[in-house]
C-alpha cells in the first residue's frame, strides 16, 4: 500500500507532461511541437486571399515536386512531414502581417510561401521566430526555410542559402516631417534609425556586402550614425508619439511609403540608396539541404517565368511589381 | 425585580443590536459603493487618457480586440497553468533538497535555486531556447517558455516550499515518529498536506505574478497575447491601441485570478477556525 502510493506519484507527473504536449499540438495558435500538429494547423495557416491565387498557379505548375522522386536529403525529409515549416515575423506589413480581425497570416511573403509549399505538394505552416534568430542562422531544423525577404548579402551567405532573389526592394531614406529635412545633405551628421540586424544598419555601418547584381550602393550620409529599434516600423511609431532622439529612418520604399500613407509624419528623402535582391533563405548549417535549396530555387524561378510573382506583388504592393530590378 | 429588568433588557437590547447591525451594515455598503465607483471612474480615465493620448481609432478595439483576447489569452492561460504545475512539482524535490541531511543532495538545490534566482528570466528563456540546440537538446518556442517559466518559479518556490515545511509544528512529525510512521510516509501524510496548506495562497500569488512573466516569451516566437498585441497593432498602424488591449487582457487575467485566489484564501481560513 505504502509502495503503491509512493510509485503513483509517477503517473500523475506523467499524465502533466503528456497533457502539455497534446494541448501544445492541438492549440491552432501556437507554434507546433512536432509534426504531429500539421492538420491543426494548415487551416489557420493559409489566408483566405491567397487562395483565390492558387488554383491557376498549381496548373501552371503541373505536378508537385514531392510526387515525383525527392530522393534523399532535406527534401526527402520535408516531403515525408508533409509540411513545409515557414519563418517569418508577422511584424512588416505588407510582407507578413497578421490580419487585424481574424489573427491570419497575411502578406506577400505568405503568398510566396504557401505557393512554394503547394508546388513542393505539402502544407505550409509558419513559424514565427523574430528576425536576428533567422539571420543568425543555426535554426536547428526548427523551421525548414525562411521566406521574411531576407536580403542577400556576403556576409549572411556565410551561414544563410539562397534561391535567386523572389523580389528587390528600393532602400529609401526618410526624415522626420518635424525636422525640416527635405534632402541627402539635410542628413549629414543625423542619427538615422534602423531596425536591429537589418541591411540598413550595415549600410550606414559600411559593412553591407550586396553580390555584384545587385548593382550599385550610395553612399550613406557623411557622419551619420545608427540607432535600432526591434523592428523597422517603430522608428516612424517613434516620430509619431512624439519622440524626436533621431532624425533620418531607412527601411524599404514599401514601408516608408506605407507610413507616408497612413499619415506619419514621414518624409521620403532623395533617390533610393541601393536596391535589395531578397531571396529565400535556408540554414547552412544543414549539411544535407542541397536537394531542398535547389527544388525550391527552382519554383521560384518558375513563378518568375509563369507570372505568379509579379502578380502577388501587384496585389501586395498597390499595383506595383518588385520582381524585377528596375 | 431581576426578572422585570430582565425582560426589559431583553426586549430592548435585540432591538439596538438590530439597529448598530443595520446602520453598521448600511455603512458597509456605502463604503463598498464608493469603493467601486472611485475604482470605477479612475479606471474609465485611466484608460479614457491612454485612448486620447495615444491617439487611438476606437473602431481598433472592435475589430482586433477580440483577435488579441480570444487568441493570446488562451496560450497565455495555458503556459502558465502547465508551468504552475511543473513548477510545483519542482518546488517540492528542491525544497526536500535544501532540507536534506545529504550535503551532496543539499548542494544540488542550493546551486539551483542560486543560479537561477541569480540569473534574470529573460536570459534564461533565450538560453534555453537559443543556447540548448548546441547541446542537441532542441525545443520549439512553447516548450522552450514552458520550462524556462517552470525552472525560474520552482527555485523561488523551492524557498516557499521550504519555509512551509518548516513552519509545520514539530510536534506533528514527533507524534508520527512515536506512532512508529516510516520517516517518507511521515513527510507524505503529515507534513506535505500541511504545507501545501501554508503555502497555497504563495503559489496563487506566484500563479498570478506568473501570468505577467510569461509575457517575456513572446521574445522567443510564442504566439501569446504580447506577442498578437504587438503584431496585430503594426499591421493596423495602432500599436498604442494594440499596447493597450494587452495591458487589459493581462489586467484582467489578474483580476479574475485574484478573485479566485481571495476565495481559496477564505475557504482555506474557515478551516483553520
Amino acid at each position: 500500500m505504502d509502495k503503491m502510493r509512493r510509485f503513483a506519484i509517477l503517473p500523475i507527473a506523467m499524465l502533466v507532461l503528456a497533457a502539455c504536449q497534446s494541448a501544445d499540438s492541438g492549440d491552432p495558435s501556437s507554434p507546433p511541437t512536432t509534426e504531429e500538429s500539421t492538420a491543426a494547423s494548415t487551416e489557420e495557416s493559409i489566408s483566405p486571399s491567397m487562395e483565390e491565387s492558387e488554383p491557376a498557379a498549381s496548373e501552371a505548375a503541373g505536378g508537385a515536386i514531392c510526387e515525383s522522386d525527392p530522393g534523399d536529403g532535406y527534401l526527402a525529409r520535408v516531403c515525408e512531414a508533409g509540411v513545409l515549416l515557414v519563418s517569418t515575423d508577422p511584424a512588416y506589413p505588407p510582407q507578413s502581417s497578421l490580419n487585424e480581425s481574424t489573427g491570419d497570416f497575411e502578406g506577400f511573403d505568405i503568398a510566396v510561401a504557401t505557393e512554394i509549399a503547394d508546388r513542393l505538394g505539402v502544407e505550409v505552416q509558419f513559424e514565427t521566430p523574430t528576425f536576428d534568430a533567422v539571420v543568425a542562422g543555426s535554426w536547428s531544423e526548427r523551421w525548414d526555410v525562411s521566406v521574411g525577404s531576407v536580403t542577400v548579402t556576403e556576409d549572411r551567405k556565410a551561414v544563410l542559402d539562397f534561391t535567386e532573389p523572389y523580389y528587390f526592394t528600393p532602400a529609401q531614406l526618410a526624415a522626420n516631417a518635424e525636422s525640416g529635412i527635405t534632402d541627402m545633405e539635410g542628413l549629414a551628421g543625423a542619427t538615422i534609425c534602423v531596425g536591429e540586424a537589418t541591411t540598413y544598419l550595415d549600410w550606414i555601418e559600411g559593412s553591407l556586402t550586396l553580390p555584384a547584381e545587385a548593382g550599385d550602393v550610395a553612399d550613406p550620409p557623411e557622419g551619420a550614425t545608427s540607432t535600432t529599434l526591434p523592428t523597422d516600423l517603430d522608428c516612424a511609431e517613434s516620430w509619431r508619439s512624439g519622440r524626436s532622439d533621431f532624425d533620418g529612418w531607412l527601411s524599404s520604399i514599401t514601408t516608408v511609403q506605407a507610413t507616408i500613407d497612413e499619415e506619419y509624419p514621414v518624409v521620403a528623402v532623395g533617390d533610393p540608396v541601393f536596391f535589395e535582391p531578397l531571396a529565400v533563405a535556408f540554414d547552412k548549417s544543414v549539411e544535407d539541404n542541397d536537394s531542398l535549396v535547389e527544388a525550391v530555387d527552382g519554383i521560384v524561378a518558375e513563378m518568375h517565368e509563369d507570372g505568379t510573382l509579379t502578380a502577388m506583388s501587384e496585389e501586395w504592393y498597390g499595383g506595383e511589381d518588385l520582381t524585377t530590378q528596375e | 425585580m431581576t426578572t422585570g429588568l430582565g425582560s426589559e433588557a431583553a426586549k430592548i437590547q435585540p432591538e439596538i443590536l438590530r439597529r448598530i447591525g443595520a446602520s453598521q451594515a448600511a455603512a458597509h455598503t456605502r463604503n463598498r459603493i464608493v469603493y467601486v465607483v472611485v475604482w470605477g471612474l479612475l479606471a474609465i480615465g485611466f484608460i479614457g487618457a491612454m485612448v486620447l493620448a495615444g491617439d487611438v481609432d476606437p473602431t481598433f478595439f472592435i475589430e482586433s480586440g477580440p483577435v488579441i483576447v480570444l487568441q493570446g489569452a488562451p496560450i497565455t492561460i495555458f503556459v502558465c497553468v502547465v508551468s504552475i504545475v511543473l513548477a510545483t512539482i519542482l518546488a517540492i524535490f528542491g525544497a526536500l533538497g535544501r532540507l536534506s541531511t545529504n550535503s551532496a543532495i543539499n548542494a544540488v538545490a542550493g546551486f539551483y535555486v542560486s543560479l537561477i534566482r541569480g540569473t534574470p528570466l529573460l536570459v534564461q528563456i533565450f538560453f534555453i531556447y537559443f543556447a540548448l540546440p548546441q547541446a542537441g537538446i532542441i525545443l520549439d518556442a512553447i516548450p522552450a517558455g514552458i520550462i524556462a517559466l517552470s525552472l525560474n518559479y520552482g527555485a523561488y518556490m523551492t524557498e516557499i516550499f521550504r519555509a512551509g515545511i518548516q513552519a509545520v509544528p514539530r510536534g506533528q512529525a514527533e507524534a508520527a515518529q512515536a506512532l512508529g510512521m516510516p520517516e517518507r510516509l511521515l513527510f507524505r501524510r503529515i507534513v506535505l498536506p500541511q504545507a501545501v496548506r501554508i503555502v497555497t495562497p504563495a503559489i496563487a500569488n506566484d500563479f498570478i505574478a506568473m501570468l505577467k512573466d510569461s509575457a517575456l516569451i513572446s521574445t522567443i516566437g510564442v504566439r501569446e497575447t504580447l506577442f498578437l498585441g504587438q503584431r496585430i497593432g503594426r499591421t493596423a498602424f495602432e500599436p498604442i491601441a494594440a499596447l493597450l488591449i494587452v495591458a487589459l487582457v493581462y489586467w484582467g487575467l489578474t483580476i479574475l485570478f485574484s478573485y479566485f485566489q481571495e476565495k481559496l484564501e477564505r475557504r482555506m481560513a474557515r478551516g483553520d477556525r
